[in-house]
């Protein structure tokens, strides 16, 4: 499958180190966006966001165009925040971005804030990405000399601030209103909805929370325009996306390619298949929260919102971890499920107990104490757990358990018969212990 | 006002009201532990789950809010399915230690377990280890382990006491109730937290450990620690009264009491009481006598004074009703109009702390001044101390407070009435700075009742009459101020005693026993209503 190619919208001066900088950034068409958006008018932005069918990046899908119209016409001040902590599992394309082309989020972000009228922006990015951090606080420096950020833009009248928020290692501060309270200074919990932020967010005051590769891509909106922007992709799903792929494939990385761009193309062309003698297994398709496609589901998967949603699993963050058939299902399910087990906030019943319960359930499964009647526990729990919480996490935490008991099932019913793993015929190497320690 | 339906009945309710509110309102019953109606939202217990037709997911009804023609139900299979496992879930790492929870039989999990669990625990996993018996202050512990981190009490300290002990720290199913650092959950409305913690979390230090709340009954009366006048439940039995609680009163404390207030029924158990007449003369206590005997004596010895030569004395902890038969006794029967108003505190009476507790301890202040008014009553008590330095005033009755505590000045006074050629002493307490007495003037005192042992009214700082009923009885020879008021003017009254083996035969049934039938009805759970 050698014709597997990127299509490099978004990325197609990421492999220059001059990008980075400022002038390096101008000399490749950058802030030229910025000086066209500001002679229009931010309605007829928010009209052409909308009309290119842009969809949020971060996860959840949902048209960026609308979510911006929600927000009350009127004085009030309101912020934009961009999301930046990348923290699902199997995802690294924000970085990337942030590392690689600062100014490209930026700009994104002031035709963005001019569009909604906002004053004050923040990015949030997620505290262990210091590159990621500096980049951007040396790019936001350099935005500021250059007049591109500070009071009257451009000779526009229109004044903008932005500022690097750096979060301190929580999973939930990805969630936008567990975010908007790690920005207020509190404990990052998802906050109870409604009020929605677009209504009442940071501050209490009017917010629109987008993510990276959202705020890049108005930049592009507005420099092809919509209907450009609709070449690319599907009716639903237009435009590019950039996907991490990971796992146990040759070429990991990120690319950048069309939606509904065919998985199999991925794995195989863009991915460099497997290493010698192993077989696909099974992927994630949109990070750790997406449910698990089989190798044949896998075969037949187009990456776009719909034919994901339809297959049961979803397009989320764009993150793709290729699994393959040395590995046991059961270990990779433990692996997932104390992930959630330690991000959970702890606000919701449901979410606070039923995270640990399912790892504590997998981890006796994997020290080879499981009973037959866990496989089903765990279905039940993972069950009860699903929209029953304020926020997402609690479902992110069910699916990945009701998709993998449910398609690999052997896998786990062999570890309960014989106390160890059907693929390795070892048992569990980790530490079965579930228990969290603090 | 939108019209909505709630298991089948039409309701109409405020605008903007929550499904939760409209359903409490509407004697509906609705499984809840996050929620309180004195506290803002958090919607994190999940278990207030409702159907909302068209709707096809169960939602919160403590976060959503009522529009017209909603048709709601909690009482579908779907609903019930959620609520069994939203219990399941906060009961899965929670320890199975009800027989030594102090706790129990008032335990927000019993109840809804009792109301929709009843299933066979399917959690066969180690429960998640915390901390036990955290002291977290003077008056508060911890038992990490018991709590469903509903968070009632960090947004109690939050919003209410504003003084923000309490955090949630740590996150999933690790997280921990606590406070930071060194600091301890220390300020004047800490047992609330007591009060609004759905399980064994927070136990009152007071109280634990004391009674099982299975052996107590509660009454509603009207707190005498101060000039708030909270309405509150006293939970008593046989043995005396055990604690006191609020009871919400949207008028005067809305859901809140003080913790100062919840100690006043210290001051009415047998132990500090003035059980029987007692009677000092001619240089020595004389055995004791009944306390009809007692108050007949007073009558002997003021019928023989001249109106001049007597004085009362009142604090403002007696009823209205009692304020109104003394002072018409003392007016028409013995002609003087002598009376002074005790003032305790003088130095912060009029303060206020912003949110119930005043300066002003007593409950009836405004009701004494109103029936002193009444009868053209004002005297300055320069007049009292001047007329007992000149031995104008030979007989001094005095009508003692009940709330010792916040009658700092209370040895001193009693240096100054012991002046008096005679002073009699109406007392609920047994006074040892009194009783101590070796002058050489005459002391009678006799035993009165309590605020808990008697029905009347207290008039509080806001001028609202607030009346209650009788709670218990404890001391049963206690005589009631009506009663001192027909003993004063020479009237007979029969007071029956029986003693104290017999009190709780058949014949001699009193209200304050908790029966088989009480607990049998469970009626706990039902006095409690919403959590």
């Amino acid at each position: 499958m050698a014709s597997a190619t990127e299509t490099k919208y978004l990325t197609e001066f990421y492999h220059l180190p001059e990008f980075k900088g400022i002038d390096g950034y101008k000399k490749n068409g950058g802030y030229k966006d910025l000086e066209k958006a500001l002679k229009m008018q931010p309605q007829a932005i928010i009209d052409e966001v909308k009309a290119s069918g842009l969809r949020g990046r971060g996860g959840a899908g949902f048209s960026t165009g609308m979510k911006w119209g929600f927000l009350p016409k009127n004085n009030e001040p309101r912020y934009l925040l961009c999301n930046a902590d990348e923290g699902e599992p199997g995802t690294f394309k924000d970085r990337m971005m942030m590392e690689k082309a600062p100014h490209q989020l930026i700009e994104g972000m002031i035709i963005s804030a001019f569009a909604i009228n906002s004053k004050k922006s923040y990015i949030y990015v997620r505290g262990e990405y210091d590159d990621s951090i500096n980049s951007l606080l040396n790019a936001i420096q350099e935005a500021y000399k250059a007049g591109y950020l500070g009071k009257n833009i451009l000779g526009s009248g229109f004044d903008h601030d932005m500022d690097v928020y750096r979060g301190a290692g929580a999973y939930i501060c990805g969630e936008e209103t567990g975010m908007i309270s790690s920005l207020e200074g509190l404990k990052g919990q998802p906050k109870l909805k409604p009020p929605f932020p677009a209504v009442q967010g940071y501050l209490r005051k009017p917010t629109i929370v987008n993510n990276v590769e959202t705020l890049a891509v108005v930049k592009y909106v507005i420099r092809d325009g919509a209907a450009h922007y609709r070449k690319f992709g599907t009716e639903k799903s237009a435009g590019t996306k950039l996907f991490s792929l990971s796992g146990n494939i040759v070429k990991p990385g990120n690319y950048e390619v069309p939606l509904a761009y065919p998985l199999k193309d991925m794995i195989y062309g863009l991915g460099g298949g497997f290493k010698q003698g192993r077989k696909l297994k099974a992927v994630i398709p949109g990070g750790s929260s997406a449910p698990v496609l089989t190798a044949e589901e896998s075969e037949r998967a187009l990456l776009d919102y719909e034919t994901l949603a339809q297959m049961g699993t979803m397009l989320g963050s764009g993150a793709i971890i290729v699994i393959d058939d040395s590995q046991c299902m059961v270990e990779c399910l433990g692996n997932l499920t104390h992930f959630y087990h330690h991000e959970s906030c702890g606000q919701c019943t449901p979410c606070r107990e039923g995270t640990g319960w399912l790892d504590k359930v997998v981890h006796s499964i994997l020290a080879g104490k499981g009973r037959m009647q866990d496989i089903e526990l765990l279905i039940k729990v993972a069950d009860n757990m699903k929209g029953k919480t304020i926020c997402a996490l609690s479902d992110a935490a069910a699916l990945p358990v009701l998709s993998f008991v449910t398609k690999f099932r052997d896998e786990f019913e062999y570890f309960v018969r014989e106390g160890k793993s059907k693929v390795k015929g070892t048992a569990y190497k980790g530490n079965p212990n579930a228990e969290m320690h603090h | 006002m939108p019209k909505c339906t709630i298991n089948g009945v039409e309701v109409e309710v405020a605008q903007g009201k929550t499904i939760i509110e409209a359903m409490t309102e509407n004697a509906q019953r609705i499984a809840h532990y996050c929620w309180h109606p004195g506290l803002s939202i958090a919607g994190v217990c999940r278990l207030c789950m409702v159907e909302i037709e068209g709707n096809p997911r169960v939602q919160i009804a403590c976060n959503t809010v009522v529009t017209e023609g909603m048709k709601i139900n909690n009482t579908s299979e779907k609903v019930k399915e959620a609520v069994k496992w939203g219990l399941d879930f906060h009961l899965i790492n929670h320890p199975l230690d009800c027989p030594i929870c102090d706790q129990a039989g008032e335990c927000g999990l019993q109840d809804q377990y009792m109301e929709y669990g009843k299933y066979n625990p399917e959690m066969a996993e180690k429960k998640q280890k915390k901390h036990k018996v955290v002291d977290l202050g003077p008056t508060v512990v911890l038992d990490s382990e018991r709590c469903i981190l509903c968070s009632r009490c960090v947004r109690f300290t939050d919003e209410v006491s504003k003084t923000n002990e309490l955090g949630i720290f740590n996150r999933g199913d690790h997280a921990e109730i606590g406070t930071h650092d060194g600091k301890k959950l220390d300020n004047k409305y800490s047992l609330n937290t007591v009060d609004i913690c759905p399980v064994g979390a927070l136990t009152s230090k007071d109280f634990r450990f004391k009674q099982r709340v299975w052996y107590l009954k509660d009454s509603t009366t009207v707190c005498n620690g101060c000039s708030t006048g909270c309405s509150v439940k006293v939970y008593y039995n046989k043995e005396g009264v055990f604690r006191v609680k609020p009871k919400y009163n949207p008028d005067v404390n809305g859901h809140w009491m003080c913790d100062e207030g919840r100690d006043t029924y210290k001051f009415v158990n047998k132990d500090i009481r003035l059980l029987k007449g007692q009677k000092y003369e001619g240089g020595k206590w004389h055995t004791e006598m009944h306390a009809g005997a007692a108050a007949k004596d007073a009558y002997l010895a003021l019928k023989g004074a001249k109106p001049e030569e007597i004085a009362v004395v009142f604090t403002g902890q007696q009823t209205v009703e009692e304020y109104e038969a003394l002072v018409s006794t003392f007016v028409n029967t013995y002609k003087t109009k002598n009376i002074f108003h005790w003032v305790n505190n003088k130095e912060s009476f009029e303060s206020f702390d912003g949110l119930l507790i005043r300066g002003d301890k007593n409950p009836n202040t405004k009701g004494l001044l109103q029936v002193l008014e009444k009868n053209g009553i004002n005297n300055s008590w320069k007049n009292l101390e001047e007329g007992l330095k000149s031995g104008k005033i030979k007989d001094l009755v005095v009508f003692g407070p009940e709330n010792l505590i916040v009658f700092p000045e209370l040895k001193q006074m009693l240096s100054l009435f012991t002046t008096a050629k005679h002073l009699i002493y109406f007392s609920t307490a047994n006074l040892t700075d009194l009783r101590s007495y070796s002058g050489s003037n005459q002391v009678t005192m006799v035993p009165m009742k309590t605020y808990i042992e008697k029905s009347g009214t207290f008039v509080n700082f806001q001028g609202k009459a607030q009346k209650f009923d009788k709670v218990t009885t404890i001391v049963s020879e206690a005589l009631s101020g009506q009663e001192v008021a027909q003993l004063l003017s020479g009237s007979e009254v029969s007071i029956t005693t029986v003693p104290d083996k017999k009190l709780f035969l058949d014949e001699h049934k009193r209200a304050d026993q908790v029966t088989l039938e009480h607990r049998k009805k469970n009626e706990f759970v039902f006095n409690r209503g919403r959590l």
